[in-house]
């Protein structure tokens, strides 16, 4: 039951972590080697994977996507998709996929005179399904070392602690102005329910109770 | 344009969530201040005079500015979804 409890809360906790490492916003440090556009399939479960730029491609069997293929400093490489993500999830608003790939194109650099670049971009690189991460932004760095605070993080978390603070709270004032009283009326419902108990009982000892106490108080006292 | 009337029919509706709980909650403590206020300078105990006094107070609040600062929950992530839309464009 131990081991029960523990695996669904860490799969619960992965879950949760999951979706905000895939969602949220990341940045890389890479040089834009090349861009490419190429048809692809859409039609199985890795369509999650990919946007709904608009409201015809849902229901697309296929249609050409757009990718930025980088290095990063390490050497290895990283593909981007480029997609609009519009209005649908994840909340991007990303409308500009066209000037996203004129900006690539135009920062491509060799390894000999590189130009770094951040590209800011969610979602994961995943070979076995051929699911890239989707570019959003990019723009020139210092070099390969440039440090990068992830702003947006940082205020998302912290708001979302705020809203879960304020959650809390609401529930704790609802506690204690709606449950509370009503539990109270119950357990004072169920005081009387059992000073009548008592009572009933009291009348129940009878005549051969009372006998008894009677008896009770000829006993002597404890002297002192 | 399907999503974007998707996206507005839910922010309005989650928005609403928020804004109808966010009231009830201030309201509430409001309400439990009023009470304390009452008992702390005249005693505690039911009355009318207290009824009447805590009335009164929820009325001033319904009017106050912390009232009408919970219309925020409909502009702050209408502003941010504007703000987004122009930083990532």
């Amino acid at each position: 039951m131990k081991y029960a409890k523990w695996t669904i809360l860490t799969l619960l906790a992965l879950t949760v972590i999951g979706f905000f490492h895939y969602t949220l916003p990341q940045h890389d440090i890479v040089r834009v080697v090349n861009t490419y556009q190429e048809r692809q399939d859409l039609n199985d479960w890795t369509r999650i994977f990919w946007s709904s730029p608009d409201d015809q491609s849902g229901t697309l069997v296929n249609r050409d996507v757009q990718f930025i293929q980088t290095v990063k400093a390490n050497g290895k490489p990283m593909v981007y998709r480029n997609e609009d993500t519009s209005w649908s999830w994840p909340p991007y608003f990303k409308f500009d996929t066209a000037n996203l790939q004129t900006e690539a194109e135009d920062l491509k650099s060799t390894a000999a005179a590189p130009q770094w670049v951040s590209v800011t971009h969610y979602g994961w690189r995943i070979v076995y399904f051929s699911a890239f991460p989707n570019a959003i932004s990019i723009k020139p760095v210092d070099g390969p070392d440039a440090t990068i605070i992830p702003w947006f993080n940082i205020f998302f978390f912290v708001f979302l602690a705020v809203i879960l603070l304020v959650l809390r709270r609401m529930w704790l004032q609802f506690r204690e102005r709606s449950i509370d009283p009503v539990l109270e009326d119950m357990g004072e419902a169920w005081d009387g329910v059992e000073d009548r108990a008592d009572a009933a009982a009291g009348r129940a000892r009878g005549v051969w109770g009372r006998f008894r106490a009677w008896l009770g108080t000829w006993k002597g006292k404890p002297r002192p | 344009m399907i999503a974007f009337v998707r996206l507005a029919v839910f922010g309005f509706i989650a928005m609403t969530i928020m804004y109808v709980l966010l009231s009830i909650y201030s309201r509430s403590v409001e309400r439990e201040r009023l009470e304390k206020e009452w008992d702390a300078e005249r005693g505690g105990g039911e009355s009318d005079a207290r009824d009447a006094y805590i009335e009164a107070g929820m009325k001033t609040y319904e009017k106050s500015l912390r009232a009408k600062l919970i219309w925020l929950v409909y502009v702050v992530p209408t502003l941010a979804v504007l703000v987004l839309i122009y930083l990532t464009n």
